[in-house]
């Protein structure tokens, strides 16, 4: 045990009892906290919230070293990843909080009078949120791996442990002011150690503006030493998959369960346009810095690491070879470590980093515990959205309708702890690098709940049958899509399988509305309910005209 | 309640998807248009990074902040415009929300 160890373990211990205090202080107690915190969130911290909500560890591990592995080419990441809002908050966030329900299946459920249409939107709530919770899983048992200095998948099924404890316990509303927390850690945790470096390389503490510096020295050690091109597109992938790969972000992101649910934790339509804003804003800080962060990574690891002598590598290449996500091998004898046979996973360079950078044992223990904020605050989110599913969508709706509150949030609890294990089961051996597993999760989010609720909010002539269709579409082209594409070697004009969101939400819009047309349209009722979401709430649409509720 | 007239009601709603409209296709360019001319653009640079990959990395990301909070406040003018009272918006929202 070392003192790297210790301060790495008593921080994270700190922010965890942290939580746990935040979250035991804001029990659930009624059925509204548990699904959506007494809808009462002001829409700043709402921000803060959406913002940890949504960072998850493929935000805080994995972008920075995708970007920096994949140079320009990964910047469809970041794009993509911060685009989505706009679709999201001015098409739907809005309209899907006047409308009023608690999950994501209930609202397509009752707007398109269906109760196949609710299940099948409830399952792809558990698809979606369980796919996305395996990055998750493995993005902390990197952490706890490294810290413990153990194989990732023990560190994995430790964050299993946590997570499970710490998701069942607070339900919506104490998760909501501990992902206010957890932000305000997990900004903090990859601010510091982005700022030292572009003191340490630049001599100027403001990475944003720092970093074009060190992008043109890349430029020009890139040219120098021939071995790859850092800033010229397409290099990794067709110019189609970039934009693939950014459109299912996108629309992954506007069509995301445990996302959506959060504007339905604020009190009104405006509150919610706000709650979109600041969400981005608090976002933007860390997407902002993940260039900087991937280019001054780079810059080290080109001046700093490659080319030294393989005996001569500073000790911290040894902890992150036991977590077996660095391999480094002589592989023309020479005794000196070329770039080309440095083989590090883009997982790993954001926590690497700091120690690649000499930053201290503070900041590194401070990076692990940012990482964990990033892992369990998405990790919580995404329980709250299965176990809404479960319980709420299909035990109470179908199963049970009279089910008593405490039978629910006991159904509630157990499906989070269940769910947990079988993720972290699965994340042992996880298919993909972070990033990939979640773009899969966008990939399935952007086929079928982006056009059933585009649609849904501003087609009125949209129905139970074509929605049902949309979403089956969707799920099955887009599924058909990624296993064709990483197993089977098929693409489409260069599209593999982190952009198939593209061919799902394209299947699932074409499916929607030709069953649509083909099928009665929906009653007067349905039709002037999706109307009246074009107004705010003191306006109705009823009988064909706009009242105004003037009363007091 | 009382009607609210049908000019008044469409004229709302054109503001709002009018707006909305314009900022979707700053969204569209800053994004997809400039993937769609990286390399055109490549030769262009801008402190110190080629415009493709500073567009990217930044650009893009400052406009997209920038256009959700031009939304929020713009938003607000279009409701007060027309009268609306968020407070009264609140006591309405609370009530009509459907609690199970």
């Amino acid at each position: 045990m070392d003192a790297q160890f210790l301060v790495s373990l008593s921080l994270i211990v700190a922010t965890f009892a942290l939580y746990i205090g935040i979250a035991f202080y804001n029990k659930a107690k009624a059925t509204s906290d548990f699904y959506v915190a007494g809808r009462g969130v002001p829409p700043i911290f709402n921000g803060m919230a959406i913002g940890a909500d949504w960072m998850s560890a493929a935000s805080f591990i994995g972008l920075a070293g995708t970007v920096m592995l994949l140079g320009y080419d990964g910047l469809a990441y970041i794009m993509g990843w911060t685009g989505g809002y706009l679709l999201l908050t001015f098409l739907l966030a809005a309209q899907l909080r006047k409308y009023g329900r608690y999950t994501v299946p209930e609202f397509i459920g009752d707007r398109y009078k269906s109760n196949a249409a609710r299940l099948i939107a409830a399952l792809a709530t558990i698809i979606i949120s369980f796919t996305y919770s395996i990055g998750q899983l493995s993005g902390s048992g990197i952490v706890i791996g490294r810290l413990l200095e153990v194989d990732a998948a023990v560190g994995t099924l430790i964050g299993v442990v946590l997570i499970a404890f710490y998701s069942a316990f607070g339900g919506m509303k104490g998760i909501t002011w501990t992902q206010v927390a957890q932000y305000v850690i997990l900004i903090i945790a990859y601010l510091v150690p982005v700022i030292f470096m572009a003191l340490q390389l630049t001599q100027n503490p403001i990475p944003w503006i720092s970093y074009g510096e060190v992008i043109s020295e890349i430029k020009t050690l890139d040219q120098e030493l021939g071995i790859s091109e850092y800033l010229v597109p397409f290099t990794e992938g067709s110019k189609w998959q970039f934009i693939a790969l950014m459109f299912t972000l996108m629309a992954g992101t506007a069509g995301l369960p445990h996302v959506i649910v959060r504007f339905y934790t604020v009190s009104t339509m405006k509150a919610a346009r706000w709650s979109g804003a600041w969400a981005l804003l608090f976002i933007g800080l860390l997407y902002l810095s993940a260039p900087a962060y991937a280019a001054f990574s780079r810059f080290i690891l080109m001046t700093n690491v490659a080319g030294q002598a393989i005996n001569d590598l500073p000790a911290w290449t040894a902890a992150w070879i036991d977590t077996g996500k660095l391999s480094i091998a002589d592989g023309n004898n020479d005794g000196i470590l070329q770039w080309s046979e440095l083989v590090i996973s883009n997982d790993i360079v954001v926590m690497a980093t700091p120690e690649i950078a000499n930053l201290g044992i503070f900041v590194i223990g401070l990076m692990a515990a940012g990482a964990m904020a990033a892992a369990l605050s998405t990790a919580g989110g995404l329980m709250i959205a299965i176990s809404a599913a479960l319980s709420h969508d299909i035990y109470y709706r179908s199963i049970n309708p009279n089910a008593s509150e405490k039978k629910r949030l006991a159904v509630g609890r157990w499906s989070i702890v269940i769910a947990t294990v079988i993720a972290g089961l699965t994340a042992l051996n996880p298919p993909g690098a972070i990033t990939q597993i979640v773009a899969w999760a966008f990939a399935l989010a952007s086929g079928s709940f982006f056009p059933a609720l585009l649609l849904g909010v501003w087609w009125k002539r949209s129905n139970g049958p074509g929605v049902i269709a949309g979403m089956v579409t969707g799920l099955t082209v887009t599924l058909t899509y990624i296993f064709l594409a990483k197993y089977g070697g098929f693409t489409i004009l260069g599209i593999i399988d982190t952009g198939a969101g593209v061919f799902g939400a394209a299947a699932a819009i074409a499916a929607n509305v030709t069953v649509s047309l083909l099928t009665k349209a929906p009653s007067k009722e349905i039709q002037e309910e999706v109307i009246d979401l074009r107004y705010p709430e003191q306006m109705t649409y009823k009988d064909g005209a706009v009242w105004m509720n003037d009363e007091n | 309640m009382k009607k609210v007239d049908k000019k008044m009601a469409d004229a709302y709603f054109r503001a709002r998807t009018l707006s909305i409209t314009i900022y979707l296709i700053i969204w569209f360019v800053v994004s997809f248009g400039v993937v769609l001319f990286a390399e055109p653009l490549s030769s262009i640079t801008f402190n110190g990074i080629p415009l493709h990959y500073y567009m990217g990395a930044q650009g893009a990301i400052l406009t997209f902040i920038l256009l959700l909070f031009i939304n929020a406040i713009v938003s607000d003018r279009i409701d007060k415009r027309f009268g609306i009272d968020e407070k009264r918006n609140e006591a309405i929202s609370s009530g009509k929300t459907l609690d199970h």
